[in-house]
């Protein structure tokens, strides 16, 4: 302002308007101090309202990960207590299955375990239709509203799906909140998972137990060469028993392809693949072996098949007609053997297979565990930074609280003192 | 001797003149608008007597009045710019704290709700979930409806004073007329001009133009001519002309002013500028009618987008998704002036051209012209099929057969959020679940793995009828369906689509000869949140703006934007108010009354007036010694 003249009512409004300014802004400071934030509305930094409003919303997306993965921890651990139970059953009828397997039991000895094991078989598949909480199924697939497992005139089959929901558990990460029966329950490898052996026609003795693959490559190169045949065939096989020397006992075997073909080794020129047979002794063919002991008869055959899955009900249930067709007979026994021998392996399939579940189970926790440390951090980070837009300092709001006060007081005071000034005061 | 008390009487009357103008600036010292007054004084016209020239005292030839009218003009025009961001900044203020709460905001209802569907995917058969689903979703609607509500209200609050401006502005262009008048009748009386007048003429302008941008020209008479707009005469001497408030020439909801001509009203309002009706307008443009736009587009956005993918899901009782939410539809208005009965159509087609803008659409020598409403920036458009206008996702049909001048203003989103409604009551209509599932046939001796599908035409009528796929060897597949026929098949690529009956699937690994699986409809698949997992993520995805920014980032900008503007607004008040204020003091300092320095005038008035007498007594004494001569 350069030489003006001023007039009184301007000075005067200048003065109380300059309070009334000061007064604004002292306002302003009091209510950051009071209500703790930097600002109040977006207008007063519009750049800090909006990242604060991405803030807010991270944070809430935080919470409701949280939630989820609170929601999939609950459901792990309800499937973990049902794979628990589910190996201790099996276990009880592994117990059973080795008593059965025991020589010195007559028929009434095995009704009464295949009484036992009936009972387990419901027992199975209480778990296996076992709910939740809010009477949703856990082992059902996406259709937890229908009961998975129910007995038909054919075993027990399954009406569930192989769904399995997954829960978002942090923006970029969905987790499995549990397993479908069908990889529970119906899934389960057959044999020793690579192949199987069952009995043909037999009238002998014969029993098969373990069974093994000794050299895979051979036995995939066997399978590669079978599927590449004209026209492609199966992996499976036949042995058959033969008496080369006509004594009236099999003690030589020979295999037969899927097409009922002899199969012919490498040698030149080929030879059929044959082998003598001893009591307790392996069969041994493309990598594959399996013990056989007993005595067949001649023309007993055994077939060799790749592996398939069975279902825990189903090996349950094979197990108590087995014992129920009793063993009174040797070659009703080696049967009997035979089926028992069978569901052992399935029975520690199946144990390996809850043991499978379970350590997922372990893994998804550990994973929802790290998942959660991370929610944490970013919880802590989302905190700090909003804050730090957020936040009044109080500090400087307070000495700018005072400043202000100061700068005040000292405004109503040079009014006051100014307006006091007249000229008219010395005139008497 | 006589001359003596002449000039002595001569100082007598001018110092009382004098003092009786000090007196009138004292009184006047706080009055609005006064201009101080100073008496002119001058000698009088000396006489010759004898040779000799002297003087016959003082004559006060005028009271003038201290007033600069450029000053004047100055002050009027910062009062003007001041006004106007004043009412802008207000509005805005409101407008601003309307979206302050973050708590409240709409930022927090979308968040809400996409929380709410993942509680959906949490526990897809709870009906409690489902109903906390539907309240949030109920909830956004109102929220996004309160702003729209508030918005009609600063809507309304706009019309109203722009009503009352028109009153206002009104009732002082006929003052000034008639001060006009009174002036020039005293000034061609010749007389001293008529001070205290002109005062009331001056504040009349300042107050004019505090509401609304003026241009003042002073004519020979001493009346002056008031402009407003783009040259628009209000006061011409002693004539006023009536501002009027009457319906928009689109929007009849919408006031507009306009200035009464003996041919009927003019629109003016496009032409205000300044003062607190060009803050209302411009605010009313620039910062409302956006606002409201973007709240449509983000209710369309999402209305579309989760319609669209609710379609794609199956609810509890196993049937195909619904509509979720019902949007408002577009708005055609055709102009008052239209002298055809032709109508426009608009449809909205793709919400990731949407903008937020209102288009001017105008029929001009068979072709027709688009432009936004606001800028008034051509925009250009593609003729689609039936001679409908096709632009910024819109399709604007045309019916009937338009004339030369014809225009319509097309509103794509203005109207969307009043007619937001949630359409679902009943919680198992909730399509949480996936339409289709996929299984892994028992008994396969390949590795294959089947992915768990995607609906890409949630409407092919086949979509969920049992297909299996079947390899018939290693590397070739059959899409086979439930009457074994093949509906498609192909060469196996490892995790390649395999798209049928409006589903994709991948199959993965190796599958052997003779593997199947199978895609059927996922009836009773109430455990399955796969669809409500899909709808949370359509809300995080960019479905505005060519597909660039999310719901959440258009209510964040919204926030910000509006922000931004209140905040300009304010410190552009700020700027504008230290302007008027010396604007203010520049008159002041010119006009102002300044009570010590009456306080000194009065003193020196007072003592000349003193004087004056004390002459009028030496005149006296002098005759008394004369006539005593004489006696003796």
């Amino acid at each position: 302002m350069s030489t003006y003249r001023l007039s009184t009512a301007g000075q005067q409004n200048a003065a109380i308007s300059q309070i009334l300014q000061q007064q604004v802004k002292l306002a302003k400071t009091q209510q950051q101090v009071s209500s703790g934030d930097r600002f109040s509305s977006p207008a007063d930094d519009p750049v800090a309202a909006t990242q604060v409003l991405g803030i807010e919303r991270a944070q809430a997306q935080l919470d409701q990960y949280g939630k989820n993965a609170g929601v999939v921890s609950d459901r792990l651990s309800l499937g973990e207590s049902a794979m628990s139970d589910l190996s201790t059953l099996l276990q009880r009828v592994r117990d059973l299955a080795v008593e059965a397997q025991s020589g010195a039991l007559d028929d009434t000895s095995l009704k009464s375990i295949a009484a036992e094991l009936q009972s387990r078989a419901g027992d199975l598949q209480q778990i296996a239709n076992r709910q939740d909480g809010s009477g949703q199924y856990l082992f059902a697939g996406y259709s937890t509203g229908t009961q998975p497992f129910a007995s038909t005139t054919s075993g027990v089959s399954y009406l569930g799906d192989q769904g399995t929901r997954q829960l978002q558990i942090s923006g970029s990460q969905k987790m499995s909140d549990g397993f479908n029966g069908q990889q529970v329950f119906m899934d389960v490898q057959e044999g020793n998972g690579t192949f199987t052996v069952t009995s043909g026609t037999h009238t002998g003795t014969g029993v098969i137990s373990t069974m093994q693959v000794t050299d895979p490559a051979q036995w995939n190169a066997a399978g590669a060469a079978a599927a590449a045949a004209t026209p492609p065939m199966a992996n499976s096989y036949t042995v058959r028993f033969t008496d080369p020397d006509g004594d009236g006992t099999a003690d030589s075997w020979e295999l037969l392809d899927a097409s009922g073909n002899a199969v012919m080794d490498n040698g030149t020129p080929p030879a059929a693949v044959t082998g003598t047979y001893t009591d307790g002794g392996v069969i041994s063919f493309n990598g594959a072996q399996f013990t056989l002991s007993g005595q067949p008869a001649v023309g007993d055959t055994y077939s060799v098949q790749p592996a398939g899955t069975e279902s825990l009900f189903k090996t349950v249930n094979d197990l108590v007609s087995a014992l129920n067709a009793g063993g009174s007979t040797p070659e009703a026994r080696a049967t009997l053997n035979t089926s028992i021998n069978k569901a052992l392996g399935q029975i520690d399939q199946g144990l390996d297979h809850a043991v499978d579940v379970r350590t997922q189970i372990g893994a998804r926790l550990s994973a929802l565990d790290t998942a959660s440390t991370l929610r944490d951090d970013t919880g802590l980070t989302l905190a700090s930074a909003k804050s730090k837009l957020k936040d009044v300092d109080y500090a400087s709001a307070i000495a700018t609280l005072n400043q202000q006060m100061v700068g005040l007081q000292a405004a109503q005071a040079a009014y006051t003192r100014i307006g006091q000034m007249s000229l008219f005061d010395y005139l008497r | 001797m006589t001359d003596m008390l002449n000039v002595a009487l001569s100082g007598l009357r001018a110092f009382q003149t004098a003092l009786d103008t000090t007196s009138h600036n004292i009184a006047n010292s706080s009055t609005v608008g006064y201009s101080r007054q100073r008496v002119d004084l001058a000698t009088q016209t000396p006489q010759g007597v004898n040779g000799l020239t002297t003087g016959s005292g003082v004559l006060v030839t005028g009271v003038s009045r201290s007033a600069d009218a450029l000053l004047a003009a100055q002050m009027r025009s910062a009062s003007s710019s001041y006004s106007r961001l004043d009412a802008y900044a207000d509005k805005a203020g409101t407008l601003n704290n309307l979206f302050a709460n973050s708590d409240t905001g709409l930022s927090a209802a979308l968040q809400d709700f996409t929380n709410a569907l993942q509680g959906v995917a949490n526990t897809p058969a709870s009906t409690s979930d489902r109903q906390v689903l539907l309240s949030q979703a109920g909830s956004l609607v109102t929220r996004l409806q309160t702003y729209g509500t508030q918005l009609d209200n600063l809507d309304d609050q706009v019309n109203q004073e722009l009503q009352t401006q028109a009153t206002s502005i009104n009732t002082i262009a006929k003052n000034l007329a008639s001060l006009n008048q009174q002036i020039a009748r005293a000034t061609g009386i010749g007389s001293s001009a008529p001070n205290d007048l002109l005062d009331a003429r001056d504040a009349a302008l300042a107050d004019l133009s505090s509401r609304v941008d003026t241009q003042v020209v002073t004519n020979d008479d001493g009346t002056v001519n008031v402009m407003i707009g783009k040259g628009q005469a209000l006061v011409l001497g002693s004539v006023a002309s009536t501002i009027v408030t009457q319906p928009d020439k689109y929007q009849p909801d919408r006031t507009s002013l306009a200035v009464q001509t003996p041919n009927g009203p003019i629109d003016i309002t496009a032409q205000l500028s300044g003062g607190t009706v060009g803050g209302l307008i411009d605010f009313r443009r620039e910062m409302l009618d956006p606002a409201r736009n973007e709240l449509g587009r983000m209710a369309v956005a999402l209305t579309d987008a989760t319609n669209a993918q609710h379609h794609a899901g199956q609810d509890l009782n196993g049937d195909m998704g619904g509509d979720l939410f019902a949007v408002g539809s577009t708005q055609v208005f055709a102009a008052r002036t239209n002298t055809s009965a032709a109508t426009l159509t608009a449809t909205r087609t793709s919400t990731a051209q949407l903008t937020a803008d209102d288009y001017v659409v105008r029929y001009d020598s068979g072709a027709w012209r688009v432009s936004r409403s606001d800028t008034g920036e051509q925009v250009q458009f593609t003729v689609g099929a039936g001679g409908a206008l096709n632009f910024e996702g819109l399709s604007v049909a045309v019916n009937g057969t338009p004339k030369t001048g014809d225009s319509f203003l097309v509103k794509p989103t203005g109207n969307a959020v009043d007619g937001l409604k949630v359409l679902i009551s009943d919680t198992s209509k909730i399509a949480a679940a996936a339409p289709i599932r996929t299984a892994t046939t028992s008994g396969n001796t390949g590795s294959g793995t089947i992915s768990v599908g995607e609906v890409l035409d949630s409407g092919n009528a086949a979509l969920r009828s049992t297909v299996t796929i079947k390899f018939t060897d290693a590397n070739n597949w059959q899409a086979v369906d439930a009457g074994n026929n093949v509906v498609a098949s192909g060469a196996y690529t490892a995790d390649g689509n395999i798209d049928v009956n409006g589903w994709r699937v991948q199959v993965g690994g190796a599958p052997a000869a003779g593997d199947s699986f199978t895609i059927s409809s996922n009836i009773g698949g109430v455990g399955d949140n796969r669809n409500a997992l899909q709808l949370a993520d359509v809300l995080n995805k960019g479905i505005l703006s060519n597909g660039t920014e999310s719901l959440d980032a258009a209510a964040t900008r919204v926030v910000g934007a509006v922000g931004v503007q209140t905040a300009s607004a304010n410190s552009s008040l700020d700027a504008q108010k230290v302007i008027y204020d010396d604007s203010k003091t520049a008159v002041d300092s010119v006009s102002g009354v300044n009570l010590d320095e009456e306080a000194a005038d009065m003193l020196r008035y007072q003592q000349a007036y003193q004087a004056s007498a004390q002459m009028i007594q030496v005149t006296q004494t002098l005759f008394e010694t004369l006539i005593n001569a004489v006696n003796r």
